[in-house]
């Protein structure tokens, strides 16, 4: 079953679609292209960039209740010798999982593909919105404008003067209303996330 | 009460916006710089804005600051060094971002860094390093100018000060730090302090019978030198010339001319589950008549602190003992009762003219919780004059801590009734 979706707040017309992989809900898009602009820049400069995955149950469509949601956090760096990415998924700071030597499409996959939410927590009988909300975090230092010395104005008028988040790195999709029971059923895989 | 409210509501709403589940903490980006793949290669050269380091002029960088980034030659590629690398350029070198690169080097398994860097629109920083509010004294706020050149550095600020004193001072406070004198462990500096000073009605009060003046302006010039004599010890002499504008027409102007030592001493000790801090302060202050001054007294004081981190928890112990000999004005004499000792103490209750012999001890437990911490912490303390007898009093309280930003309420251990304090601030 796929269903609509629309990027928010881009706009951008990409589908989302939803189903159930054994006992978990899965996203897929048919073109993943999260990796560009600013923070593919980044990584073919050889720095690591960290990338933040949410997956939010509601019951309206672009409500801020959510009535459960998944978060998954990765790390991605680009071999510069190589040319290939690397993707480390954290799920606790003594867990991780690590992957090499992937082209760009198959490291958005991946990401995608470990970022699920446990069946058991959708609702059984009411229809619900799915939305995934992808963003890329900025280096740590990139502000300076809180540290040791205190609070730097001059690094905070900076920060405020600076160009809104490029779309680049704050993706959002929403799609719905499904229902438990109508959602489209996969052959069971291993267990992910 | 309501700007402590208001203030409980300004932290709480900054406390939920950093706790936001989509932000990355600074340990997750740590561990992202941590996990990249690059880190299996060896750095063959390392470059500032294109340059390579043997070709930047010294006086372009800091000794130790080239030294670090000529450490990376020949070393695998560490990219959350580099990150912490870059953020030391931006800070010493003012700019306004650094960025590390990494490009292929000569052979496999070798690479090249350049830190790109932008430069700045201004050539100073506007900074807030401090403030406080405290529920019975007022706001403490410092807001400073400060910039660098040629590895000099230059702050000029304005004050507002009702914490550390017995009286308000607000004014304006310069600090000029030179460059390394020939070798890197010898720096000069200097202190200008212009203050105005505001009294509390207590310690006019109390003024009378004592041989202690008010003055209503407070000027001050304080050379020094200082040597770091080993890593963790230096040490700092010098001079401090103070005028003081008394309220009093009869009284005129007074100087307090006084001669100033420091040692400092700070060492850490990294164990594999328990990390370690001492630190230790002597200050002595000799104001003679020889200098041309009025007041001739000598001021001790010796700071020692130590702190153990294990885990999430945090401990700590803070003594500080001093004694005045002779007769010293009231800028240079002890107070209890301030956001740091015998915290939820009235000062002017304990004593509104301060004292000349002071005994403080400061235990604190802490519990951290990702980027948050909960504090405990009980304060003992006496304040006295030498020929009066001491009393010990004590304080009880709780904080939370994130980053530089502390809330605490604080308790006076006294019978009678229960009396809360309320503090709110940075970095104090």
């Amino acid at each position: 079953m796929v269903l609509l979706a629309g990027g928010v707040p881009l706009g951008a017309a990409d589908s989302l679609a939803v189903h159930l992989d054994g006992d978990y809900l899965r996203v897929s898009l048919p073109h993943v292209d999260f990796l560009k602009g600013k923070p593919l820049d980044r990584l073919k400069d050889g720095a690591s960039v960290a990338f933040i995955g949410k997956i939010s149950i509601t019951l309206s469509p672009n409500s801020l209740n959510s009535v459960t949601q998944a978060v998954a956090r990765f790390a991605m760096s680009y071999d510069i010798w190589e040319e290939r990415f690397s993707v480390t998924k954290f799920q606790s700071p003594e867990n991780k999982r690590p992957i090499a030597h992937l082209t760009e499409q198959a490291a958005e996959n991946w990401c995608l593909d470990n970022l699920v939410i446990d069946r058991g927590l959708l609702p059984p009988d009411k229809p619900f919105y799915v939305q995934l909300e992808w963003r890329a975090e900025d280096p740590k230092d990139q502000l300076g404008v809180i540290g040791d010395p205190g609070i730097n104005l001059t690094r905070l008028v900076e920060y405020l003067g600076r160009p809104p988040r490029s779309p680049e790195e704050r993706r959002l999709y929403n799609a719905g209303p499904f229902r438990l029971a109508d959602l489209k059923k996969s052959e069971v895989r291993a267990v992910r996330g | 009460m309501p700007f402590a409210m208001r203030y409980l509501v300004f932290g709480l709403l900054v406390i939920s916006i950093s706790s936001s589940h989509l932000r990355a903490d600074e340990a997750f980006l740590r561990q992202a710089a941590e996990s990249n793949v690059n880190q299996r290669y060896v750095i063959e050269s390392v470059s500032l804005a294109g340059i390579e380091l043997d070709q930047l002029p010294a006086s372009r960088l800091p000794k130790t600051l080239r030294s670090r980034l000529q450490g990376l030659v020949g070393a695998q590629c560490d990219v959350a060094m580099l990150d912490d690398l870059s953020a030391q350029i931006r800070r010493e070198l003012h700019l306004r971002t650094v960025s590390e690169h990494l490009l292929r080097g000569s052979a496999p398994g070798r690479i090249r860094v350049n830190f790109e860097v932008v430069r700045r629109d201004l050539f100073f920083d506007i900074s807030l390093p401090r403030f406080l509010y405290h529920s019975k004294q007022g706001w403490t706020g410092e807001l400073d100018a400060s910039t660098r050149f040629r590895q000099n550095d230059l702050k000029i600020g304005v004050v507002s000060n009702g914490d550390d004193l017995t009286e308000r001072f607000t004014g304006i406070a310069a600090r000029y730090d030179s460059a390394p004198l020939g070798s890197e462990k010898i720096r000069a500096g200097v202190t200008l302090e212009d203050y105005h000073e505001q009294w509390n009605q207590e310690t006019r009060n109390a003024l009378a019978g004592s041989d202690l003046d008010l003055y209503r302006s407070r000027w001050n010039v304080a050379p020094e030198i200082t040597f770091a004599v080993a890593r963790p010890l230096t040490v700092s002499v010098g001079a401090s010339f103070t005028q003081t504008a008394s309220e009093s027409p009869a009284v005129g102007s007074q100087a307090t001319n006084a001669a100033t030592l420091d040692v400092h001493y700070g060492h850490r000790i990294e164990g594999d589950t328990v990390q370690q801090q001492i630190d230790g302060k002597y200050s002595l202050r000799v104001a003679t008549h020889a200098l041309g001054s009025t007041y001739a007294y000598a001021r001790h004081l010796i700071t020692a602190r130590y702190e153990a981190k294990a885990g999430r928890q945090t401990f700590s112990d803070e003594f500080t003992g001093g004694s005045i000999t002779g007769e010293a004005p009231f800028f240079d004499r002890f107070v209890l009762g301030s956001s740091s000792t015998l915290r939820g103490w009235d000062r002017y209750e304990i004593d509104p003219l301060g004292g000349s012999r002071v005994a403080h001890n400061e235990v604190t437990y802490g519990y951290r919780f990702g980027a948050r911490t909960v504090e405990g912490f009980y304060d003992a303390g006496a304040l006295w004059q030498s020929d009066r007898p001491a009393t010990l009093r004590h304080s009880l309280g709780v904080g939370y801590k994130q980053g530089i930003f502390v809330m605490s309420m604080a308790f006076p251990v006294r019978s009678g009734r229960l009396e809360a304090v309320f503090m709110a601030g940075m970095n104090y």
